[in-house]
């Protein structure tokens, strides 16, 4: 008896696996009509404690992408401006920065339709 | 004579001929989805999917190769199409009554039937891309291989009964067993013949997307390319309609209302089967189907063919 | 019979990535294949050479999406030995632990591929369900389900906490089960196997001639495995299996993958078990001083070679990568040859490519 089991078993081993798929609830995510779980540590926008940046620009340096830049007149007057549509969202910049600044949010970034939205000054210090 | 025309009219286009058909077909062709769909753990397509996608293809461009024959890809579709409408006519009324039924129509429905893969093939060979000439070329191997089988196994049902009309292998049912009972491994077969002619899988190798595109059809679009689905899905009822009769008459199949839902239950439940069937098994090679098929298919089927005979 | 060459193109829907193939057919048998490379060749190597080392580890994680991950550990170790710095034993850790899961995302993968390929589409999409969870866990630790960003030259970023090590545990003992049911369904399935035994044929000096690596080696029967040949990253102290098969096809292939999953999953139990206290990274000096170094590890498909020069300034000199694809394409067209047409896409999707490493 094992042995017809067994033998049956080997023609259909799927078998199964479809009925106990068919009862269940289907995995599929049916994303835009239901929320979605983003975890804390998703890399979203890029933002800025102000009162930390003291305007060291070793963000600007290591940023593989070219996104951040730094306009700076003196050493207390300085814009921080970042590009959202270079920026490869690799978290380079908050690994960097020393005085714990710059750092990662975990907010969607939305697509937008005109360029003003990719960008974004962070801080702006310059005088008038 | 306005009376006559308007029934005439009425069975053409609404029931059992075009509209029932089409949307028969539909609807079986939604079901199989969702079920395959479900079976993965997907959640499969809404119930008007089918609708439209026809819907779709009829408002697509439609172009061709330069150098196909435009007459000729038109007709083919349109001939196969054709051909399975009046097939599904014939087998959907001898559900409701035995007077469309005449001495021979069995033989004409498994023919019917069975032109469709032919011109399958010829559809391929028309448009004249690499990877339709390929995919044609194999199909034509397998349309010899299970049209055979189908014919064989049916002609089993055909003979027990000892008469060449769908009243006729009904009636005998009726009076006796379903011949379902009688003749289970040629049931059996029967379906596997049926999933060949289908081109489902596991004998989906002319639309195998991985490595055909799609076969012969890769050239088409539009609206002949909706004739060719719309042939598939009324093929696939057809089918089913006709194992159906020709096995499980009988006991649970009459000409009542009854009858009528038992055999419409029926028929979803093969298609069930058909679905499951799908799921569970790769994609075999065309040596593989063919060796399946000579070496094993066949000549059981013609053993039970002879044992009819005998007993 | 006459002879069709039949373009599998750049673009065919049997691979993941624009290849190009000219199989000569001869009625259905497979003669011969002309190998065409470079569709994705970006000068990844090129453009190391003018960005710092920092801006580096960002670029080598694009060289390729599904072992990511090992590109910049293999890199981070190389920079590490110019600098001749040491990295803490957690950070070692969280770095072995992110690599076997990448493992398991990859040979996972891998299984739907080849499984719809050959036409089982069910196995596929049962195998990148289970692979759902290994992202979502990958999500949970680094931020990013295949781009994980959690290495630095000197250990990780991100430390992992106490809830997230519970729900790796869960995570891992619920993806132990659906592994070995997988086993069940490959090892049984009698239409799986008749479409992949006896095709793909290597023998094992074979393998030896053409310096394949990784598990197509391992399904000839060689036991080539970095991680136990020379244990880089303190896998000398956990304990696990090299599978090796010898039949040597297709089949043999999918067998050896499929444990190394399993392998790779009692891994990972033992790193969250043994994980150390203490650092994850230690500080990088700047300024990398002039030298060589090599570098090597196992990615999912074989061993990784990374040679980095540094001459003193703040870009290196000369980044060479070595990816293991190459190894397994050039088999390609001996493997190929004497096949039947419908034998060709699961050949082409057993042999694992990645032709984004392979191009650069």
């Amino acid at each position: 008896m094992k042995k017809i089991l067994n033998k049956i078993h080997s023609f259909f081993p799927l078998l199964p696996n479809i009925f106990s798929a068919f009862f269940s609830k289907p995995e599929t995510e049916n994303y835009p009509f239901e929320k979605t779980h983003i975890p804390e540590r998703y890399r979203g926008r890029v933002s800025i404690r102000e009162e930390n940046c003291v305007g060291c620009s070793l963000c600007v340096l290591d940023c593989p992408a070219s996104a951040l830049e730094i306009e700076k007149e003196s050493k207390t007057q300085y814009r921080l401006l970042h590009y959202r549509d270079r920026c490869t969202y690799c978290g380079q910049c908050e690994q960097s920065c020393r005085f714990d600044a710059i750092y990662m949010d975990n907010d969607y970034i939305k697509p937008a339709d005109n360029k003003q939205d990719f960008f974004a000054v962070l801080v702006d210090r310059k005088g008038s | 004579m306005m009376k006559e025309l308007f029934e005439f009219l009425f069975s053409m286009m609404i029931f059992p001929g075009f509209l029932f058909l089409v949307a028969l077909g539909m609807l079986f062709h939604w079901i199989d989805r969702k079920l395959i769909a479900r079976f993965e753990g997907r959640i499969g397509p809404p119930w008007y999917q089918p609708l439209a996608d026809t819907i779709k293809l009829f408002a697509k461009e439609d172009i061709l190769p330069i150098g196909t024959n435009e007459a000729f890809a038109l007709l083919l579709p349109l001939t196969s199409f054709a051909t399975v409408l009046t097939a599904g006519f014939y087998i959907f009324s001898a559900f409701i009554t035995s007077n469309t039924s005449f001495e021979g129509d069995f033989i004409m429905i498994v023919f019917l039937l069975s032109l469709p893969s032919l011109l399958f093939f010829l559809g391929g060979w028309t448009t004249s891309g690499i990877y339709s000439i390929l995919g044609g070329h194999r199909s034509l191997l397998k349309y010899f291989s299970y049209e055979v089988l189908f014919l064989v196994t049916l002609s089993g049902a055909s003979i027990a009964s000892g008469s060449w009309s769908l009243a006729g292998i009904r009636s005998v049912q009726e009076n006796g067993s379903p011949f379902v009972l009688s003749q289970m491994v040629g049931f059996m077969l029967a379906m596997a013949g049926l999933i060949g002619k289908l081109k489902r899988s596991p004998y989906d190798i002319p639309k195998a997307k991985s490595e055909m595109i799609v076969g012969p059809l890769t050239e088409y679009s539009g609206k002949k390319l909706a004739m060719w689905n719309l042939t598939d899905y009324v093929q696939t009822v057809a089918g089913i309609a006709l194992l159906v009769q020709c096995y499980f008459s009988g006991l649970w199949i009459t000409y009542s209302p009854v009858g009528i839902f038992t055999s419409i239950l029926l028929m979803l439940g093969l298609q069930v089967s058909l679905a499951i069937i799908s799921t569970i098994f790769t994609r075999l090679r065309i040596d593989q189907l063919i060796d399946l098929n000579w070496k094993i298919f066949i000549p059981l089927s013609l053993l039970q063919n002879i044992l009819i005979i005998i007993l | 019979m006459s002879r069709l060459t039949i373009p599998i193109g750049p673009q065919h829907p049997l691979l993941k990535e624009p290849l190009s193939f000219n199989i000569t057919l001869e009625g259905e048998n497979v003669i011969d294949s002309v190998l065409r490379l470079g569709y994705v060749h970006r000068g990844i190597e090129k453009l190391a050479e003018s960005r710092s080392y920092i801006q580096n580890i960002t670029l080598f994680e694009r060289v390729c999406g599904i072992c990511s991950h090992i590109h910049t550990t293999t890199y981070c170790q190389a920079v590490e030995g110019l600098l001749g710095l040491e990295v803490p034993r957690r950070g070692v850790y969280i770095r072995m632990l992110l690599c076997e899961l990448e493992r398991i995302h990859s040979h996972l993968l891998w299984l739907g591929v080849l499984a719809k390929n050959i036409g089982l589409n069910t196995v596929f999409m049962y195998a990148w369900r289970d692979r759902e969870i290994v992202l979502d866990l990958m999500e949970e630790i680094s931020g990013g389900r295949v781009s994980h960003a959690i290495n630095t030259i000197g250990g990780v970023r991100k430390d992992l906490s106490q809830e997230q090590i519970q729900k790796l545990n869960n995570g891992l003992t619920d993806l132990f089960d659906r592994v070995k049911d997988l086993l069940r369904i490959v090892e049984n399935d009698r239409s799986f196997k008749a479409r992949t035994r006896g095709i793909g044929f290597l023998s094992e000096e074979e393998v030896q001639r053409f310096c394949v690596v990784g598990p197509v080696a391992r399904a000839s029967g060689g036991r080539v495995d970095l991680r136990k040949d020379t244990p880089y990253a303190h896998y000398d102290e956990l304990s696990f299996n090299v599978v090796t098969m010898n039949e040597g096809d297709v089949w043999a292939r999918a067998m050896v993958r499929i444990h190394e999953t399993s392998e790779a999953i009692r891994l990972c139990e033992q790193m969250v078990e043994k994980l150390p206290s203490g650092e994850i990274a230690a500080t990088m000096k700047r300024k990398v001083p002039a030298g060589e170094f090599i570098s090597r590890s196992e990615a999912p498909r074989g061993e990784v070679i990374y040679f980095v020069k540094s001459d003193g300034s703040q870009s290196p000199a000369r980044v060479k990568v070595r990816t293991p694809t190459l190894t397994a394409l050039i088999t390609l067209p001996k493997q190929l040859r004497g096949l039947q047409m419908a034998d060709v896409s699961a050949v082409v999707a057993g042999v694992d490519l990645c032709i984004a490493c392979a191009d650069r």
